[in-house]
């Protein structure tokens, strides 16, 4: 008897490997593999040995922003944590597109004895608001410049106001050219003054660390104390200060639904990567968006045709679910654990609406325009509707609107999004805030 | 003992307002630093002035407050030409587009800097309406009748050389500003229109960043000139003009017997109306008894891009 068990279990593992699912998962995954074999014959392998946290800065143009990224590269680079880079080669910040968007920002990547940092630094508002919607470069912390001979110039109002905007919960303020100061006392009162600045933007002034020194001094070896010393400790206070952002792996797992499989003899089968977290065997899951919510439980994982116990954020998977037909499950739905993530109608986003030349719209949007949205593996039709006060979006512009689908979807917040019209992308953008859907949202669809 | 006792309050008062430890060391005139710290501080509150400004003008007028402050201003006029000569050369393609109608005349200015942070700054905007005003009073100079319709545009040169009395000229102003925010500056173009009373004139600024009331600011800016339609209906009407010629960016205005040329159309009467895409403007203008006379439409940056390219 435990034979015949053991043939029929040989039996249905192959039959979970079906030809639908082989085909699928391979060919999602033919290309990224052969692609980073040949990354490692000609570029330096990246060791992923040290927690990753993404930094920038800001601060105004003169106040020495690059000149300290460069520093901070120099001093890093003689500890073997970085590659020096000159004021010119960061100053530059190269046209780059994410998503199609053109965003003006320099990156510079290195390490201290505890974390890799990854710099970003944009010349403008805009590039910074980009940056946050694309999500090229999600800042976890950043780092204000203020110079001391100056004190806070008038521009450092937007900046605080910025770093508010794009969500950095985390500042630390390095007070620059303090070798061009003579007195003493003077870099106290910028540092008082930028104290009551940071608590009126609603920042913790008071505990907010404050490093003083000069970026040049460390570029040319000039008085150790304002400079190498200074920069060494400025990371080392952005090292305990910037928390570590949460690893997507701790968080509860999202498997955005690719295709339904029914396989003879065992059930269905979910395909998709694994957005986040860990799934185990047995675990128990729901089905969520297109108006169903289903609850079931994970009886097997594969992988490349083999079975295995558990799959982690980032993997290409079938799921095998208990007690569900082909058709309760459909592409757009996620596979999630049960409660983690509710679909929703209607949200706030801030959203960049593509210009003519990165290959958007040329007309201005207006409210109730209808396009597409797509996110995860799902698309609805949604209503637009601007804040009050504006009438409408040019393209090339970054806004605040509010979306109303025509169905609830699975929506959180920080979730990403692209609209499409047609053929046409017309912008891109993340959900900052969930709105409860009221009868007055109700409208006709068409 | 009394005398000790006096000796620690006075410290510690000292101590206060010093708001470091230092004063507690230096005992000889331990006052007059005190004193000049929170003047100090004062004065940096009042002006604006950058820290090692503010010290050196104390310093140099032993601590009066009046002299230093007039001091400051001379002094932030010659840095400012001192650092607009040194930013001359860098690109300036942001900006803001400064609109003010009065009666039956109105002007749109553009005034570029650097990047958007400066855009959004008070000092940046109280000079983008110095600059209009100045040239609406230039115009209004010019033209005492009111009798015809009359447009003027100036290029950056000329309105350079405006005055904004007592001697300074618009140049001046930017150099001061550009001293004040660091980045470099310039006056692009303006445009003035004056109008007979029986006409109106609409305007529209898209993105308007503003914080001041009397006058809008931002990326875009549209003037219309038209005729006719309802009296209470006029504001309204001139509005949703001016957004469709802001968003849709006709080059020029055509007829109103013209035959739309689909999505391309670049003349204003013929192209599909923004706030009603069933209808063109020509429809919607003979709807409402209207008739658009010119319009002009700036965008901020849009020249130096051009010229870029």
């Amino acid at each position: 008897m435990a034979a015949l068990m053991g043939v029929r279990a040989c039996f249905s593992a192959l039959q979970l490997s079906s030809p639908s699912l082989l085909h699928s998962s391979f060919r999602l995954c033919a290309v990224p593999l052969s692609h980073r074999t040949f990354a490692t014959v000609v570029k330096k392998t990246f060791s992923r040995d040290k927690p990753h946290v993404n930094v920038g800065t800001i601060g105004h143009v003169d106040h020495g922003k690059t000149t300290l990224t460069a520093a901070i590269t120099k001093v890093l680079a003689d500890a073997g944590g970085a590659n020096y880079k000159k004021y010119e080669d960061i100053d530059n910040a190269p046209e780059e597109k994410a998503r199609g968007i053109t965003i003006n920002a320099s990156h510079v990547e290195y390490s201290t004895a505890n974390r890799h940092y990854a710099h970003t630094d944009c010349p403008g508002h805009a590039d910074y608001v980009k940056n946050m919607i694309t999500g090229t470069a999600q800042m976890d912390g950043c780092i204000l410049v203020v110079a001391g001979t100056d004190g806070q110039m008038p521009q450092t109002r937007e900046h605080l106001l910025l770093a508010r905007q794009i969500g950095v919960e985390h500042v630390v303020v390095f007070i620059n050219k303090a070798d061009a100061v003579e007195d003493k006392e003077m870099l106290e009162l910028v540092e008082i003054e930028i104290r009551e600045l940071l608590t009126e933007f609603g920042y913790d002034g008071e505990n907010t660390p404050v490093v003083i020194g000069s970026a040049l001094c460390a570029l040319e070896n000039r008085e150790p104390e304002l400079g190498v010393n200074a920069v060494m400790k400025l990371l080392e206070i952005v090292d305990s200060y910037v928390p570590l952002p949460k690893r997507e792996l701790d968080k509860p797992f999202l498997l955005p639904i690719e295709g339904v499989f029914s396989i003879p003899g065992r059930g269905t089968v979910v395909s998709g990567t694994l957005e986040r977290g860990v799934i185990k065997k047995g675990d128990d899951c729901e089905f969520v968006g297109h108006n169903r919510c289903l609850k079931s439980v994970v009886t097997a994982i594969e992988m490349f045709h083999k079975s295995l116990d558990q799959a982690e954020g980032g993997d290409n998977l079938g799921a095998l679910v208990r007690g569900l037909k082909r058709e309760d499950v459909r592409r757009g739905m996620v596979m999630c654990k049960p409660g983690s993530i509710m679909p929703h109608q209607k949200v706030q986003a801030q959203v960049y609406i593509l210009s003519k030349e990165e290959g958007g719209r040329h007309k201005p949007i207006l409210t109730n325009y209808m396009p597409i949205m797509y996110s995860l593996t799902w698309d609805m039709t949604c209503r637009i509707a601007l804040p009050s006060g504006k009438d409408m979006v040019m393209p090339g512009e970054d806004t605040p609107l509010n979306l109303t689908l025509r169905q609830p979807m699975v929506l959180e917040q920080g979730q990403r999004f692209t609209l499409r019209d047609g053929k046409q992308t017309i912008g891109t953008g993340l959900v900052t805030e969930i709105l409860t859907f009221t009868d007055e949202d109700q409208c006709n669809w068409g | 003992m009394s005398l000790t006792f006096l000796f620690r309050t006075v410290t510690r008062d000292a101590a206060k307002v010093g708001l470091s430890q230092h004063v507690q060391l230096l005992h000889s005139g331990c006052h007059l630093r005190a004193a000049d710290k929170a003047l100090l501080m004062k004065l940096r509150k009042s002006t604006g002035y950058t820290f090692i400004n503010c010290k050196k003008a104390l310093e140099k007028f032993d601590n009066d407050v009046t002299q230093a402050e007039s001091w400051l201003q001379e002094q932030a006029q010659k840095e400012g030409w001192s650092k607009a000569h040194k930013l001359e050369g860098r690109k300036a393609k942001d900006g803001l587009i400064g609109l003010f109608v009065r009666d039956q005349a109105a002007v749109m200015v553009e005034v570029n800097c650097e990047t958007d942070f400066v855009a959004r700054n008070e000092k940046f905007q109280q000079l983008v309406k110095n600059v209009a005003f100045a040239t609406l009073a230039h115009h209004l100079n010019k033209t005492q009748t009111q009798a015809s319709y009359i447009k003027s545009v100036m290029q950056g040169e000329e309105l350079n050389k405006l005055s904004v009395g007592e001697g300074s000229s618009l140049a001046d102003q930017v150099a001061l500003t550009i001293g004040r925010l660091g980045e470099n500056m310039s006056l692009k173009r303006a445009v003035t229109v004056g109008v007979p009373p029986e006409w109106q004139i609409a305007s529209y600024v898209h993105g308007d960043v503003s914080c001041h009331n009397e006058m809008a600011m931002g990326r875009y800016g549209a003037l219309i000139i038209f005729q006719g339609g309802k009296e209470e209906e006029r504001e309204a009407l001139g509005r949703k003009l001016g957004q469709h010629v802001v968003g849709e960016a006709p080059l020029s205005l055509g007829n109103m017997d013209d035959l739309p040329c689909g999505e391309s159309e670049t003349r204003l009467l013929s192209q599909t109306f923004l706030g009603d895409p069933s209808r063109t403007v020509a429809e919607f203008l003979r709807g409402k008894q209207a008739r658009v006379l010119d319009f002009v439409r700036f965008h901020c940056g849009e020249v130096a891009s051009e010229k870029a390219e």
